[in-house]
């Protein structure tokens, strides 16, 4: 090797060194693309916070337990309002293609601050309380929620191939959007069904 | 003689009733409306600090600040607001304006104590901004001049080696 080639491996070595040495300052000053995706979870679990036991057949005046959860993975911690819906079969449900919430009104809401990486649950008992039938139809009048009575008014029509009056009950996720100042969907539902037919 | 006291009487009795009356359809009505809109406004105030608080809370966070503790506080203010919010939709305006000004107070203290956090925060980041800042000068200089007194040192070297080597003698057998 001649003194030229040395002196190239000379001044390699020491920029590399140099951009070792200011890397820490380098990382604050200019602003690098975040890595991963981000996202939130949403998730609802049966009694025993399994993902099993789902009350599906329900009476009147019997209470049953799910728990709805919430995970951050957003990169900042994040303000979250769930939403909990009730519909029959052919009331809309969230659109998931166009990122659009049911039209129908919430029953009620839960709210919760999450870090980042971190999980929020929540418990929610329910009872189905007044149930009027007719021949093919059924209307379900008031719900209780964790101790606080609804009025839901939602009539249903008998489901002949699966032999039930079904409704579900489902949630919503919804996001607070700092720039916009208010709360948007967040493109993330999940939802039980429920037969009241042996109600 | 009665008769006559008993007129007045039965008249000044039934305009008393009517005027009761009167009150009773309209003071409750009029009581319910305020309760009403006493509440929405109460709810209205508890959003908007609750949102100021997050907003002051993810500054913090950005900064660099431990915000759990400001996050364990926050989901109380979110508590007591979605229950104003379902009090408010079930009609309990009472209960409602209660749990919306129990999250107002909660969201001043914890608006407060984020605004510490974050003024903290702040400050020990421009701190570490410093300390790192010195740190990379610092050791980028040191780099350098290393490199060049090792580059100078190696150059020495090599000419003394180069100028120390002695020219080969060979034998031409043309």
């Amino acid at each position: 090797m001649n003194l030229e080639e040395y002196r190239t491996i000379f001044v390699v070595t020491s920029l590399t060194l140099t951009l070792v040495a200011a890397a820490p300052t380098l990382s604050i000053v200019v602003p690098f693309p975040r890595s991963g995706e981000r996202f939130s979870e949403l998730w609802v679990l049966g009694p025993n916070r399994m993902a099993e036991n789902y009350p599906f057949n329900v009476r009147v005046d019997e209470e049953y337990q799910v728990f709805v959860g919430v995970g951050n993975h957003m990169g900042s911690s994040a303000y979250y309002l769930v939403y909990v819906k009730f519909r029959n079969q052919t009331q809309p449900f969230p659109d998931a293609q166009n990122s659009t919430p049911s039209p129908l009104p919430a029953i009620c809401e839960f709210r919760g601050f999450v870090a980042d990486g971190v999980t929020w649950e929540t418990p929610i008992v329910f009872s189905i309380l007044e149930v009027s039938r007719l021949e093919d139809s059924c209307l379900v009048r008031r719900m209780m929620i964790n101790d606080v009575v609804f009025l839901v008014d939602s009539s249903s029509t008998w489901d002949s191939e699966n032999n039930g009056f079904y409704y579900q009950l489902f949630f919503e996720l919804w996001l607070y959007d700092v720039t916009s100042q208010s709360f948007q969907f967040h493109n993330r539902f999940v939802g039980i069904w429920l037969n009241v037919t042996s109600s | 003689m009665n008769r006559v006291m008993f007129l007045p009487a039965c008249r000044s009795f039934l305009i008393f009733s009517l005027l009761f009356a009167l009150a009773l359809c309209v003071f409750p009505l009029e009581a319910y409306a305020t309760n009403a809109e006493e509440a929405a406004l109460a709810i209205e105030r508890a959003e908007a600090i609750v949102f100021s608080c997050y907003q002051v809370v993810l500054e913090a966070e950005s900064a660099g600040g431990d915000v759990s503790g400001l996050l364990a506080r926050l989901n109380d203010a979110g508590v007591l607001l979605a229950q104003a919010r379902v009090s408010y939709g079930i009609e309990d305006f009472d209960g409602a304006a209660r749990s919306a000004d129990l999250c107002y107070e909660t969201g001043v203290e914890v608006r407060l104590e984020a605004r510490g956090l974050r003024r903290l925060a702040m400050e020990e980041a421009n701190q570490r901004f410093r300390w790192m800042m010195i740190g990379s000068i610092v050791g980028v200089t040191i780099i350098l001049c290393a490199s060049f007194v090792s580059w100078l040192t190696f150059k020495r070297y090599y000419y003394r080696r180069i100028l120390g080597m002695k020219p080969e003698v060979v034998s031409s057998e043309s």
